[in-house]
């Protein structure tokens, strides 16, 4: 009688130990039927296959992938032969330059993107001023601290060197002289006198050269389309738990990994914001963050929405291939300026650990710091989205573990 | 071994007992404290504002005095005026802002005509704003300071400027932690427990009967869809031709829809296309319809709860 009880003492403490270290593993990967179902919507399987881009009829033909891939590394395309496309983003670093500002022809005044997944983003930039990535990839071309480029130019390069590629996709290349092609024109109040050059265009010329810059940018998006992430540990994981499969669980993730999962999904809500299987809900948050002192200040998305619904190249613009319906994203964007001020667009979590420093200005060096940034932010500081419990020291860790989980070498046209 | 599975069960109820009465102690605990602050604040609460205590306004040489009881109060830099600064609302908050400044000399003189400029800055980020607010003289050294738009939360200051033909001078108000404004037009609320998340019912006022079925099902999240209203009368007959506006918000966070979706189609027999919904989150949203047929106007709202 005696002896059993001390046997039920012991087994009773021996459990409390387990359960207050909460290092039981079944515990530890048991999931809920709604746990189960957020993970299953951040599982990269979950990802619906590539949406066609309704404004870009070209945007899943091979030979615009093949072109544009061309055209992505070509350094010809920039006022100091120096600059391409992949100068920000190297493929061999997962696109992303991993520096606080970008260097092209300048310093740009906010970080470089990753590009992970771009065919399901529905704006593009940190603020969103553009609305298709091939209207988003004749931006950098034109501006004077990346490409240094204009369109006229431009459309001097492709007739010179991708006669072929261009007439093969697009069709014949309009007759256009030397003098049609003046280098330094382009619409860009910024710059009277390449502005004065391009007003001085004829209308017809005008439109045969947005012709061949919106071909060129639409074959740089088929490209860029086709960068996607691959399963990381943590699809692993969510794989062998629709799996059921336990033992593949617990050798996927480390226990640190999934207490950090668990804190990502529940009590920090982090998939507030960073949701489905880019870990992005491509909306714009104002998340409380400082701007450098040395930048001048950013409005992010209140400034943008009315670039985007003036955009000369937007999903309703005449060199668009899309249906004015198509275009539902613009015709129900949201004015509300103010609501918008000092928001920026939720980045990916995708390969997170592998590209500090981190957000919009490249304000943040390390995820440690990130998290520590999300911890500190006052309850009166912080958005009603970015309420958490307290985390501790030790929490932040396992976020942070969980984070490196998401890293995943990058998938793109070869 | 089936002894210890029973035995870990019993124990481990005790323990999420004791947790959970811990819990609620602890929320017991934080109401009360709560609840004795907010009271400790509402008597220290000024009870009338922006009230001038100077009825008689008598102007007297060589001091300053302050003239509204609820205002901010100073000396300029080089000492040539006194400004007064109140507040329109409780406190600056982050987005548009408007106060207004007194500003009297040492005679106690009214400030009239003077040229006046006003910096929103963060002095620990070194920067101001995009925009200028605006300034408009309303007489008796009253000016209105309206589109004081400050982009962020934190350390604010208000750098004055006053200039009297060859006369400049400055004062700084300043505002040590300028909060989030939480969400304009939505109050924000926590999701009762029972709620309701009917896709058919009455409108308030019992007008009509209204129902919505979405073009995509599961409802989804971060993708822009379409959803098809019908709207009945109570003898259950259509209502067409109907005026149908609406919105969408989410009570817990304060914020609403991150698009403006619209009716764009009267379908016939009382069915309505609205198009451009799209819901940038999981949890709690609910969606208002305003409509008005004839000489009726009625207002029904649905609750949601949207998971990923
Ligand atoms: C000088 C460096 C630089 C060059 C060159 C450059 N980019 Fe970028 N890229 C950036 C920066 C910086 C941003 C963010 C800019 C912003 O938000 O204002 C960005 C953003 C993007 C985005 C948006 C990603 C998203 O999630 O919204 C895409 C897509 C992109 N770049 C593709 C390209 C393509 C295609 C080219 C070549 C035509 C290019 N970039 C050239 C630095 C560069
Ligand atoms: C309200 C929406 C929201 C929530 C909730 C949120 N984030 Fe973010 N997150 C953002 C936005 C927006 C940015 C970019 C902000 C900027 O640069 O201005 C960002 C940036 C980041 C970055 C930097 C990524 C990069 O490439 O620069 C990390 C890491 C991150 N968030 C992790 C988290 C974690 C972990 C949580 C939960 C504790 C979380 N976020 C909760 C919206 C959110
Ligand atoms: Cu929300």
């Amino acid at each position: 009688m005696k002896k059993s009880f001390y046997r039920v003492l012991l087994s009773m403490m021996i459990i409390a130990v387990l359960c207050a270290s909460s290092a039981w593993p079944l515990d530890l990967h048991t999931w809920s039927e709604d746990e189960m179902t957020t993970l299953k919507s951040l599982w990269i399987g979950s990802l619906p296959p590539v949406p066609a881009d309704p404004s870009n009829k070209y945007s899943v033909d091979p030979k615009a992938v093949a072109f544009g891939k061309k055209l992505f590394f070509d350094n010809r395309l920039s006022g100091n032969l120096k600059v391409s496309c992949a100068t920000c983003h190297p493929a061999n670093m997962n696109f992303a330059d991993n520096l606080p500002l970008a260097h092209g022809m300048g310093t740009t005044t906010r970080r470089t993107m990753p590009l992970i997944g771009m065919a399901y983003q529905t704006w593009l930039f940190w603020d969103g001023r553009k609305d298709s990535l091939w209207a988003q990839a004749l931006g950098p071309i034109e501006s004077p601290v990346e490409h240094g480029f204009t369109r006229t130019q431009c459309a001097s390069i492709i007739i010179e060197h991708h006669k072929k590629d261009y007439e093969e996709l697009f069709g014949p290349l309009p007759a256009l002289s030397k003098r049609d092609l003046p280098a330094s024109a382009k619409p860009s109040p910024e710059e009277p006198s390449a502005l004065k050059a391009w007003v001085s265009i004829p209308r017809d010329k005008k439109k045969a050269i947005n012709r061949i810059y919106t071909n060129m940018g639409k074959a740089i998006a088929a490209f860029v389309q086709t960068i996607m992430p691959t399963p990381s540990r943590f699809d692993d994981y969510v794989e062998a738990a629709l799996k059921n499969d336990f033992s593949r669980m617990v050798k996927t993730l480390a226990n640190d990994e999934v207490k950090g999962l668990r804190l990502f999904i529940g009590k920090a809500k982090c998939t507030n914001c960073h949701s489905g299987p880019l870990f992005t809900n491509g909306e714009f948050h104002n998340i409380g963050l400082t701007q450098p002192e040395n930048l001048p200040p950013d409005a992010g998305r209140s400034d943008a929405i009315a670039k985007v619904l003036a955009d000369e190249f937007n999903c309703m613009s005449e060199y668009s291939d899309a249906r004015r319906a198509d275009c539902s994203e613009l015709r129900f964007i949201d004015t509300d300026t103010y609501k918008y001020i000092g928001a920026f667009k939720t980045p990916t979590l995708r390969n997170v650990a592998e590209r500090a420093p981190y957000m919009r200005a490249g304000q943040i060096s390390t995820l440690e710091k990130v998290l520590e940034f999300y911890r500190d932010l006052k309850p009166g500081q912080r958005s009603a989205d970015l309420e958490h419990g307290e985390l501790n020291d030790l929490q932040l860790q396992q976020l942070e573990a969980f984070l490196r989980t998401l890293s995943a070498p990058l998938d793109f046209a070869k | 071994m089936h002894t210890v599975m029973i035995i870990t069960f019993m124990f481990r109820s005790v323990a999420y007992t004791f947790i959970r009465h811990f819990v609620e102690e602890e929320i017991f605990v934080k109401t009360i404290t709560v609840l004795f602050l907010s009271a400790l604040l509402i008597s220290c609460a000024p009870t009338a504002k922006n009230t001038r205590i100077d009825e008689k306004h008598v102007h007297e040489q060589g001091e300053f005095t302050k003239h509204y009881k609820e205002s901010l109060f100073q000396l300029s830099e080089k000492g040539m005026y006194s400004v007064e600064l109140v507040l329109k609302e409780p406190e600056l908050k982050t987005g548009i802002n408007a106060v207004d400044i007194i500003i009297h000399d040492k005679t106690d003189r009214d400030v009239v005509d003077a040229d006046i400029t006003v910096v929103p800055w963060m002095p620990e980020m070194g920067h101001g704003v995009f925009e200028k607010p605006v300034i408009t003289e309303r007489g008796g050294g009253v000016y209105t300071v309206d589109n004081i738009i400050l982009i962020m939360s934190g350390y604010w200051e208000l750098r004055i400027t006053i200039k009297e033909a060859s006369f400049v001078d400055k004062a700084v108000f300043e505002f040590r932690d300028v909060k989030v404004d939480r969400g304009h037009e939505h109050k924000m609320t926590e999701a009762p427990a029972d709620l309701d998340l009917a896709a058919k019912k009455l409108t308030d006022n019992k007008m009509f009967n209204v129902s919505y079925k979405s073009m995509r099902e599961p409802i989804p999240i971060n993708r822009i869809h379409t959803w098809e209203l019908a709207v009945l009368k109570a003898d259950g007959s259509p209502v067409r031709g109907a005026v149908i506006s609406l919105d969408g918000d989410m009570p817990e966070h304060g914020h609403g829809l991150s698009t403006q979706p619209e009716v764009t189609d009267d379908l016939g027999n009382g069915k309505y296309l609205v198009e451009g919904i799209k819901f940038s989150m999981p949890g709690w949203w609910v969606m208002k319809f305003n409509i008005q047929s004839g000489d009726k106007e009625d207002t029904v709202m649905f609750n949601l709860m949207l998971k990923e």
